[in-house]
């Protein structure tokens, strides 16, 4: 087993590994600044009383892009589907590409959905290519890179001194701190980036608010195909007819349901924030701690987790949307 | 003294046991059973991915108690 591992392959591999390390903390102007790690989303602009944080924007912006890939794809298509001969039926290019993204997704959907797929199928849809979209965004190039320098807000975040708009890995002196403070009231020595952009679901409020979506398209879909006896399934007080101890089963079961509900509605939120945000958090350190090529593996791992929580989210929203418009298990008996 | 961060990684350490062995329980399952019956293999995958989220589920739940112990 160790002989395997120590290979002369694998001993060059970690020699080369601790030499980036030793090289990358020696030379100052290979020095990455430690990432800043905000758990919610910065401030880098007002309207008024309205805060727009670096998230919204890039939600927008994902959004922009959507809506032009959607016309990209369907430029070509005929305007009268009915009378369009077969060649210009046939799609070639971009359009081909994503009726093949949108097949896919729809053959999911028909899978869980059944006769429900038409109803399902445009929501699962969008939660998948925005949310996919916002996942990806955040490891272009320049997101989280490129922003306002400002100076740290808190004392136990690092500043860093900036060569003209340039973010060094030298970390500020203590020295400075008193010339700081006096030159133009900055509380904390050096510098930190605000990112303009930042990946939308490394913000709470993005994913809890699709969560949220989500839970009540399920009570929408619920009432939609079992009318109010949807509600039932919370508030179940048929099992009194067979006895006292059943009926108190019967409304305890009953808040389990309700609790769950709101438990989905976190569990959805908190589990694309925390996949997406970890991922973030994991890329920055792994670049502090070796300016280069050692975040290569870990972006690739990042594509697939973005690709797999995208996909995640919509299969668990079609799951809970087939769960609400079957009825309630117990109920086909009487 | 100051035992946030000892915190902070208690809570995700420990957290992080459960579903570790529960994700690869799934995993492992999931593995025999296209062993098996490999044409089953596309909904096998389906259903492993679904169930390791919900697994996955309570490790994030210990994230998210880290990350109020290390920033609120």
């Amino acid at each position: 087993m160790l002989k395997k591992l120590f290979t002369p392959r694998n001993l060059l591999i970690m020699a080369i590994g601790v030499a980036m390390i030793v090289v990358s903390q020696m030379t100052p102007f290979l020095k990455v600044p430690k990432p800043v790690v905000s758990l919610a989303a910065e401030t880098i602009l007002h309207i008024g009383s309205f805060t727009i944080s670096n998230a919204l924007l890039t939600a927008w912006l994902v959004m922009v892009v959507l809506i032009i890939l959607a016309l990209l794809a369907t430029r070509n298509m005929p305007k009268d589907l009915e009378r369009a001969s077969n060649q210009e039926l046939v799609p070639s290019g971009f359009q081909n590409f994503m009726e093949m993204v949108i097949e896919g997704i729809y053959n999911i959907a028909k899978s869980i959905g059944g006769a429900w797929t038409p109803k399902f199928f445009p929501i699962a849809a969008t939660i998948f290519l925005f949310v996919l979209l916002s996942n990806w965004l955040g490891l272009l190039p320049g997101f989280g890179s490129i922003g306002i320098l400002e100076s740290p807000h808190a004392a136990n975040v690092q500043g860093y001194e900036a060569v003209g708009a340039i973010l060094t890995g030298t970390p500020a002196e203590a020295v400075e701190h008193a010339e700081a403070v006096a030159e133009d009231g900055h509380e904390y020595p050096g510098y930190v980036v605000v990112p303009f952009f930042r990946a939308p679901s490394t913000d709470l409020n993005f994913t809890l608010a699709l969560g949220l979506i989500s839970i009540a398209l399920v009570q929408y879909f619920g009432v939609k195909a079992l009318g109010p006896g949807y509600f039932k399934k919370f508030f179940d007080v048929s099992g009194f007819k067979k006895g006292a101890f059943d009926g108190i089963v019967g409304i305890f079961v009953g808040i389990l349901e309700l609790i769950s509900e709101f438990a989905r509605i976190l569990s959805f939120g908190f589990r694309l924030f925390g996949n997406i945000f970890a991922g973030e958090v994991l890329l920055g350190v792994m670049a502090f701690l070796i300016p280069y090529f050692i975040s290569l593996p870990f972006y690739g791992l990042e594509l697939f987790v973005g690709f797999i929580q995208a996909a995640v989210f919509m299969m668990l929203t079609l799951v809970f949307f087939a769960t609400a418009t079957v009825g309630h298990g117990s109920e086909e008996h009487h | 003294m100051d035992l946030t961060a000892l915190g902070t990684a208690l809570a995700i350490g420990l957290g992080a046991i459960g579903p570790g062995i529960g994700i690869g329980i799934l995993g492992s399952k999931a593995m025999e059973a296209i062993g098996r019956n490999p044409e089953a293999a596309g909904e096998i995958r389906t259903n492993m991915i679904l169930g390791m989220a919900f697994a996955e589920a309570i490790a994030i739940y210990a994230l998210v108690v880290a990350l109020i112990i290390k920033f609120v």
